[in-house]
């Protein structure tokens, strides 16, 4: 056991310096820019709080989707862009019914324990993920997915054998849906869909995830983690690609506070970290090569409870709607490149084109007008004002929001509105039963396409806390998820959620962040903020 | 003596018993859940997470439970916010943490304090006392919030002399502003205290009498005057100290030492039922030991307490 332990080291050993060392001795400049590469290729980088888990079926945040994108490789990965790329599966073909996916796995993939990566350990993974023993926070993005079978499986109903995926073979993996799902690859990016070793999780259970446990199949693996300090991972030399890797080291601090986190950025102890709230105008100045703002996949709103008095009027709604300057919010508040929102979807969500909503294109005067005559309609006014609560969790920024939206309604309809915040789950605890009647919302996409925005409008969606129901969008929905080109369907729901607004959408997300001039490869344009170390590089500096 | 302490002990335990079933029932009284969160679950998928973390059963089994894991294999139970970490994981890794800049903390703030409440009184009224108390006022009036920020303002942005935050299993250069910011804190209290007391005990019978004899004014005061003016700190030292080994969530968090101090306030707001619990039998405990401690050592301090 001993000698054979040992071998095993050698053989590592003799593959690291195999691949490790021409790589550090010849790329001295990108092999494609031609730029001078730092000869220390680390890349350190705020993280703003510990992830709650890393194994690729549980995690359910930003910073632990990062680092299980570098761990681990699902079938498909992004380009710098957004847009797909092979990951394991190096091609895919679809059934003429548009409902079973075959994809067809490279052969080189292999796991950091030097396994081969193999169909069935997606199957593993994806019964894995709708186990209920498990129960995995993020089972419900499967559902969306359509996976045959997949509701019955959480519900515990069917064993999770009757999953709609299989190996056909080692290297052939089939997945099959109840129904057409044109943007079903699109969804395959996500950590929830990666590969996890079965062996590894069967021998060390809930505590696998761990550096010394862990066996990933990404660019990169677990090498140290301390709870709320620091998580480090360096390059994996059994990557299948490992010979196009350049960073051979990340480091990710787990920084709370997000000032502080600028500190330690100035002092050279981070080389990315995000501009703290309301300093990105003066650092734009002052560090012009440095900060960046980028459009996220992600929608500020308030939303209405249509169950209560007076918001079950659609008058009352849009006139609140019509009332607010959404670039008043933008450019004074946040001040950090958002983008004004007449829309739920945001501009950046690919294949999406924004419909031209009314209420965009009026002018403020023309808005107002609207907004008063729409109030008194519903038989408001100076003798019998609307008296209102915004409800928000306790947050500055959304505190500031609050106040100038209160002060809009107040002196352009003369709405009274008293102010509530709440701590997080007391909120969400409030909003989830309904005692509210406008509260904030926040929504980011699962995935890059419309309908993980959209979804919130269907009766009866988990996520629908307006309690808004209409017939034609539930319609256009279903549909959609079988058309080649769904976006009439969402011109027409966005159009019906303007007119009948049972949500307001006050501003599109930007990211905003400081990362050295040295750093190169972020995905800028990449709308999730999905980036990847092994596209990463550090130049001379 | 050993009766006492027997006596103690045995008290100990309803009292703990009684601190779990009141901080799970407050606890669970709080509107949310540990798994609520913008996204709203599916209720299937919900359903199949309380199960696993038996959120299912009644709250009294729900007790019973927990205190039989912790009873039969000291189990504090899955933390469950973090996924692969128990509470024993939790506490394992982030009480030794702030066991340490906790303990130096403490060094510093109880020799400072002390030294700066025996000046106060020696020197009453005169600008060294208003020096040393005014001096121990500005540091807790500057919270860990305030002090913290300032001192990586200094330390590490413009003399670039210490590391901005983390902790890499404790070394010097790591724990220095960490031990500042919370000694500072608790300076004020300290250093008040003694000169209170101590102003008391210069003005009783025994140390005019000690003076009468003509005694050095050094021997007078550390050796009669310094003891019994202890007592009234001892008290607050003991609480101080078991304050300031379990961290603070400012510390914690700004200085990423990695520390269970944060557990305290995030726990709460994360709804992570079993870590709440664990932190708080864990100070619980604590104060108990240490109020015990103290008591042991009035004993030892001032012979006319006895037991």
């Amino acid at each position: 056991m001993k000698i054979f332990t040992s071998l095993k080291l050698l053989f590592l050993a003799s593959v690291l310096l195999a691949t490790a060392c021409p790589s550090s001795a010849t790329v001295a400049t990108h092999p494609s820019s031609g730029e001078k590469l730092a000869a220390q290729q680390v890349f350190t980088y705020r993280m703003g709080a510990e992830p709650p888990s890393i194994d690729p079926q549980l995690v359910e945040d930003v910073e632990g989707s990062a680092v299980a994108r570098d761990l681990f490789e699902g079938l498909l990965t992004q380009k710098a862009d957004g847009s797909l790329a092979p990951g394991v599966a190096e091609r895919w073909e679809l059934n003429p019914a548009k409902t079973i996916y075959t994809f067809h796995l490279r052969k080189n993939a292999r796991w950091s324990n030097g396994e081969p990566v193999t169909a069935h350990d997606f199957v593993y993974a994806w019964r894995r993920a709708v186990d209920p023993k498990l129960a995995s926070p993020y089972a419900g993005y499967l559902e969306l997915t359509t996976l045959k079978n997949v509701s019955a499986v959480i519900r515990g109903e069917m064993p999770t054998t009757a999953l709609g995926v299989s190996a056909i073979d080692d290297y052939t993996l089939q997945a099959e849906l109840d129904a057409p799902l044109a943007y079903f690859p699109t969804m395959l990016v996500h950590s929830t869909t990666m590969p996890t070793p079965q062996k590894v999780i069967e021998q060390y259970g809930d505590s696998w995830s761990r550096p010394n446990h862990l066996v990933g199949n990404g660019a990169y693996v677990l090498t140290e983690h301390v709870l709320n300090e620091r998580m480090v991972r360096v390059r994996n030399p059994l990557y299948w690609n490992n010979q196009n890797t350049i960073l051979d080291k990340v480091i990710g601090l787990i920084i709370d506070d997000e000032s502080q986190a600028y500190n330690r950025y100035q002092a050279n102890e981070l080389d990315k970290t995000e501009v703290p709230t309301g300093q990105f105008k003066r650092l734009q100045k002052e560090r012009p090569a440095e900060t960046f703002s980028s459009p996220r996949l992600c929608s500020y709103y308030y939303m209405f409870n249509l169950d209560k008095a007076p918001f079950d009027d659609q008058r009352v709604r849009q006139a609140l709607s019509y009332a607010i300057d959404r670039d008043i919010i933008t450019n004074n508040i946040l001040g950090a490149g958002q983008i004004p929102a007449y829309t739920f979807t945001p501009g950046s969500t690919a294949n999406f084109s924004v419909p031209e909503v009314a209420l965009a294109s009026m002018s403020r005067n023309d808005r107002i007008k609207t907004a008063k005559a729409l109030l008194a309609e519903a038989g408001f006014g100076p003798s019998r004002p609307l008296k209102t609560t915004i409800f928000y969790n306790t947050s500055e920024g959304h505190k500031k929001i609050a106040i100038a939206i209160s002060q809009m309604w107040k002196q352009r309809l003369g709405v009274q509105v008293t102010l509530q915040n709440q701590e997080w789950k007391t909120f969400l605890s409030t909003r989830g039963a309904g005692d509210f009647e406008i509260a904030r919302g926040a929504w980011c996409g699962d995935y890059n396409e419309a309908s993980t925005f959209l979804d919130l409008m269907r009766s009866g969606s988990d996520q629908n806390d307006m309690r808004y129901k209409n017939a034609r969008i539930d319609q256009l929905l279903a549909e959609a998820k079988t058309l080649a080109d769904p976006n009439p369907n969402y011109a027409q729901i966005e159009q019906i959620v303007a007119t009948e607004a049972p949500i307001i959408p006050i501003y599109h997300y930007t990211g905003v962040m400081l990362l050295k001039p040295y750093v190169k490869g972020w995905p800028h344009q990449n709308v999730e903020a999905n980036w990847y170390s092994r596209e990463m590089y550090i130049t001379e500096h | 003596m050993l009766s006492f302490i027997l006596r103690r002990l045995a008290i100990a335990i309803p009292t703990i018993l009684l601190i779990i079933t009141l901080s799970f029932v407050l606890m669970h009284a709080a509107p949310g859940g540990p798994f609520s969160a913008e996204r709203n679950l599916p209720p299937e998928v919900l359903a199949n997470i309380e199960q696993r973390y038996g959120l299912d059963k009644p709250l009294y089994q729900q007790i019973f439970v927990y205190v039989s894991g912790i009873v039969t294999e000291f189990d504090f139970g899955p933390s469950f916010k973090y996924k692969n970490q128990s509470v024993n994981d939790l506490i394992a890794s982030g009480f030794p943490v702030t066991l340490v800049y906790g303990f130096w903390s403490f060094v510093c703030a109880s020799v400072l304090g002390i030294s700066l409440g025996v000046i106060a009184a020696l020197k009453h009224n005169s600008w060294l006392d208003y020096a040393a108390t005014g001096s121990a006022i500005l540091g807790s009036v500057l919270p860990n919030f305030v002090m913290a920020p300032l001192l990586v303002l200094l330390f590490t942005v413009y003399l670039n002399w210490l590391p901005g935050g983390g902790w890499e299993g404790g070394q010097i250069q790591f724990i220095i502003m960490p031990v500042i910011a919370l000694a500072t804190s608790y300076l004020a209290g300290i250093t008040r205290i003694t000169r209170s007391s101590m102003l008391e005990v210069l003005g009783s019978n025994f140390i005019r009498s000690a003076r009468a004899k003509g005694l050095p004014a050094h021997h007078i005061i550390l050796r009669h005057a310094l003891k019994p003016a202890l007592l009234p700190v001892l008290t607050s030292l003991g609480l101080s100290f078991v304050g300031m080994i379990t961290g603070s969530v400012v510390i914690d968090q700004y200085f990423s030492t990695g520390g269970i101090g944060q557990h305290f306030v995030n726990a709460a707001l994360n709804r992570d039922y079993s870590v709440i619990m664990g932190v708080t039998i864990l100070v619980g405990s604590l104060t108990i030991l240490f109020n015990l401690l103290v008591e042991i050592l009035y004993a030892w301090i001032d012979p006319r307490i006895r037991y």
